[in-house]
């Protein structure tokens, strides 16, 4: 259906075919773009069989500071045939990986999948860094302070009002902002909306994560949607509200950060909210103009309808010049 | 920051659609123009009745049965989100519950509602980019009116809030593309365009970047008909494997455009290692092999002699295209002889350029003689040149990314703001790029 997957297909597909054992080299040079401005460049500058792979991301500045490099270092450096450029990554690319073709070989076709989809995944590794470290944050806060069992409501202790809030600044203006806490993890962010009736879309279809929660999906995490106001977790670091920018606060309870694999499930839909929901309300409106088309056509064949059938013969002697001829009728 | 980021170029074509950036040397995407819907929800959808039912046969009746009766209804659950595109598309129609449309026929688009989708899944999940941050060059086949460029233009700005849209004349792209070639000396925008895909061919001369709308031809004979030519053939001959696909594969590995008939049919009956053969796999992955003989040559020849394929189309290739620009205006005929642009699939074969070149040639010594002799005057002559390069393929789709890649791309695009202060039919006129 219309789940956006976080694997980037070209680049997927890049790989599988480089990967395959009847592959042919040719040279490559492609622009792959991904969502909030991540741009690929795959290209083999020397040899056909030396892949390089180059990854830029507007908020590269803000992961590196949360330890981007040393989370890919420890992806990608148990492949012998890749090498990590990370000092000296391409020019006008954060971040770049060289694979070399003839060395790579395979335990198995499975290992060979779990490259291919770890290069795929590259954009979601970067944007991971941040929020392991709040992962890893909230870990030590919760050993520190075991969560009160009888603080049902989920009120903020006063704890907490000093940990540092993780800021990724991944669009021009638009942020996500991530605090870890002893019992939760909050993850906000800021979006901007070009046109105001996306605005209107986004609250109802905020309404519906909430609603949601209600009623069946009770391991959601739970969403608090702000308009224009600037929630309390961020408000010293974001003064005024100048862009007209919406807020949506995501909640992570322990239940989402409980294993690895439950966190790296938690990162890979949390990083894409932001797409995922511009995507739906664009899907909102193209289904919206679908109905305005049906409608307009419905409306145009009751029109037709109350058409009067006038009989051609008359219509013919009916319709004269000043002169007397006649108009000639086309179909 | 849309600045950074490099453009799109789709090129949705009747069978198929090439997406990708701007600045690559191919599309990051080929695959055809196809939705898969739920079979049910197809019958609530106002599809107009006039149209060709180019759904299979037994959905066709299905639907058209049911949009007789409750048009009011439309079902109100999930089922316009259930759809696939492209290769998956096919892959769904397979089975029960999906049915197969095209939203394009013949170069335009006939259903918007399919269309929208088409494109909103191909931006999100095929080419992964957020439309407000890209610039987007779209193309158009010649003689598109005007209504359809401005429900593009509403689709891409009102659903896709896409940064800035350019819509191109698809002829105009391939002269573009054909600036790669070393035969190419001044990058202009003058020149005919022989654009030959799967359904139609068409030969469209294009003066400074404007398309000469009355003076277009189109051809019945295009990929398809030289497939089915070479399908016959093999059947002809009783061969094993006489299916589509296999002489599809033929037509792609071995055919080619001879200089004469009569010497090639010599020169394979004296040398017969011209004769191939064509190994095709089975499903039950035995072997079967295919003898390729004749059909080398003859298949693409029925863009030179017609009369060996149809019955009822008949004028050559290159007296066609002779036609069309003796139909020109005349102060552009020469250029137009000078540079014919090829593009398209079915223009791939060797040594097509050379023999269309050498016919029209032909043609047009003769008429300059004719016309010497009547005068009494010597002609400057006419200059015939055609011009194929390693980009015919998809030459329009290159073309796009060649110049959405230049700097001046954007000033060219209209902006969502553009679009809100005039309104849609700001798209009905695009200024050309200007040629350097």
């Amino acid at each position: 259906m219309l789940q956006l997957e976080s694997t980037n297909l070209l680049v997927q597909e890049t790989f599988a075919n480089a990967f395959a054992t009847d592959y042919t080299p040719v040279s490559l040079d492609r622009t792959i773009t991904d969502f909030d401005f991540t741009t690929y460049h795959v290209s083999t500058p020397e040899t056909k069989t030396k892949i390089l792979i180059s990854i830029s991301i507007n908020c590269w500045k803000d992961l590196a500071k949360y330890g981007v490099l040393d989370l890919l270092t420890s992806k990608y450096s148990k492949y012998p045939f890749i090498q990590i450029l990370a000092d000296q990554p391409e020019a006008g690319y954060h971040f770049s990986l060289y694979i070399d073709l003839e060395q790579a070989s395979f335990e198995n076709e499975e290992a060979k999948k779990e490259l291919i989809s770890e290069l795929s995944l590259l954009k979601r590794n970067c944007f991971a860094a941040p929020f392991l470290k709040a992962f890893d944050r909230y870990a030590v806060l919760s050993k520190e302070q075991p969560a009160d069992p009888n603080n049902i409501y989920g009120e903020d202790s006063h704890h907490n009002t000093n940990e540092e809030v993780l800021t990724i600044n991944y669009r021009d203006l638009e942020s996500i902002y991530i605090t870890p806490s002893n019992d939760r993890v909050t993850v906000i962010f800021s979006t901007i909306f070009k046109d105001d009736t996306d605005q209107v879309f986004s609250k109802v279809f905020l309404q519906e994560f909430s609603d949601a929660r209600k009623r069946s999906i009770q391991k959601a995490p739970q969403v608090i949607n702000w308009h224009k106001e600037i929630p309390l977790e961020i408000r010293h670091l974001e003064k005024e509200n100048t862009d007209n920018k919406t807020y949506i606060t995501f909640v992570l309870f322990p239940r989402h950060l409980s294993t690895e694999e439950v966190r790296w499930n938690t990162i890979t839909h949390i990083q894409l909210f932001r797409s995922y929901f511009h995507y739906h309300i664009k899907i909102v409106k193209c289904y919206l103009h679908q109905r305005m088309r049906f409608r307009v056509s419905s409306f145009t064949k009751i029109l037709n309808r109350a058409r009067r059938d006038v009989d051609e013969e008359e219509m013919r002697a009916e319709r004269k010049t000043a002169s007397g001829r006649r108009f000639e009728m086309r179909a | 920051m849309s600045s950074t980021t490099p453009a799109v170029i789709m090129d949705n074509g009747t069978g198929l659609t090439k997406l990708g950036f701007a600045g690559n040397d191919s599309p990051s995407w080929v695959f055809p123009t196809a939705i898969a819907t739920r079979a049910s929800a197809s019958s609530s959808k106002p599809s107009a009745p006039s149209k060709p039912s180019f759904l299979s046969s037994s959905t066709s009746n299905s639907s058209s049965k049911l949009s007789g009766g409750n048009l009011s209804s439309i079902k109100r659950d999930m089922e316009d989100l259930d759809f696939y595109i492209g290769d998956e598309a096919l892959e769904a129609a397979k089975g029960p519950s999906y049915s197969l449309h095209y939203p394009i026929r013949h170069g335009q688009i006939e259903n918007w509602d399919q269309m929208e989708r088409f494109w909103e899944n191909s931006i999100f999940k095929y080419l992964k980019c957020e439309p407000e941050d890209h610039y987007f060059l779209l193309t158009e086949p010649p003689l598109n009116p005007p209504e359809n460029r401005e429900n593009t233009a509403e689709i891409m700005f009102e659903s896709f809030n896409c940064a800035g849209l350019y819509i191109a004349v698809q002829a105009v792209l391939a002269l573009a593309a054909s600036w790669t070639s070393s035969k190419v000396t001044d990058r202009s925008l003058t020149g005919t365009v022989i654009d030959s895909g799967d359904g139609v061919t068409h030969v469209i001369p294009v003066a400074e970047g404007y398309v000469i709308g009355s003076a277009i031809k189109n051809i019945p004979i295009a990929g398809r008909d030289i497939t089915s030519f070479i399908q016959t053939l093999l059947r002809d001959r009783g061969e094993k494997d006489t299916s589509l696909k296999t002489a599809e594969q033929i037509k792609q590995e071995f055919c080619y455009v001879c200089p004469d008939i009569v010497k090639e049919f010599n020169k394979f009956d004296s040398h017969p290692d011209m004769f191939a053969k064509y190994m095709v796999e089975t499903v039950s992955k035995s072997k079967i092999e295919v003898d390729v003989g004749y059909e080398r040559f003859l298949a693409p020849e029925i863009f030179f002699n017609p009369e060996i394929a149809s019955s009822d189309f008949l004028t050559p290739l290159p007296t066609i295209v002779d036609q069309v620009i003796q139909a020109s205006p005349i102060d552009v005929r020469k250029n137009l002889y000078k540079n014919i642009v090829l593009s398209g699939g079915s223009t791939m074969f060797k040594d097509f350029g050379r023999r269309l070149q050498r016919d029209l040639k032909t043609l047009v010594n003769e008429r300059v003689q004719q016309s010497e002799r009547l005068s009494g005057t010597k002609s400057s002559g006419v200059a015939v040149q055609v011009i194929s390069h390693k980009r015919q393929k998809n030459a329009v789709w290159f073309g796009g990314s060649l110049l959405a890649q230049t700097g001046e791309f954007k000033s060219y695009c209209y902006t969502k703001q553009d679009y809100e202060e005039y309104g849609p039919n700001i798209v009905r006129n695009f200024s050309l790029f200007s040629v350097p």
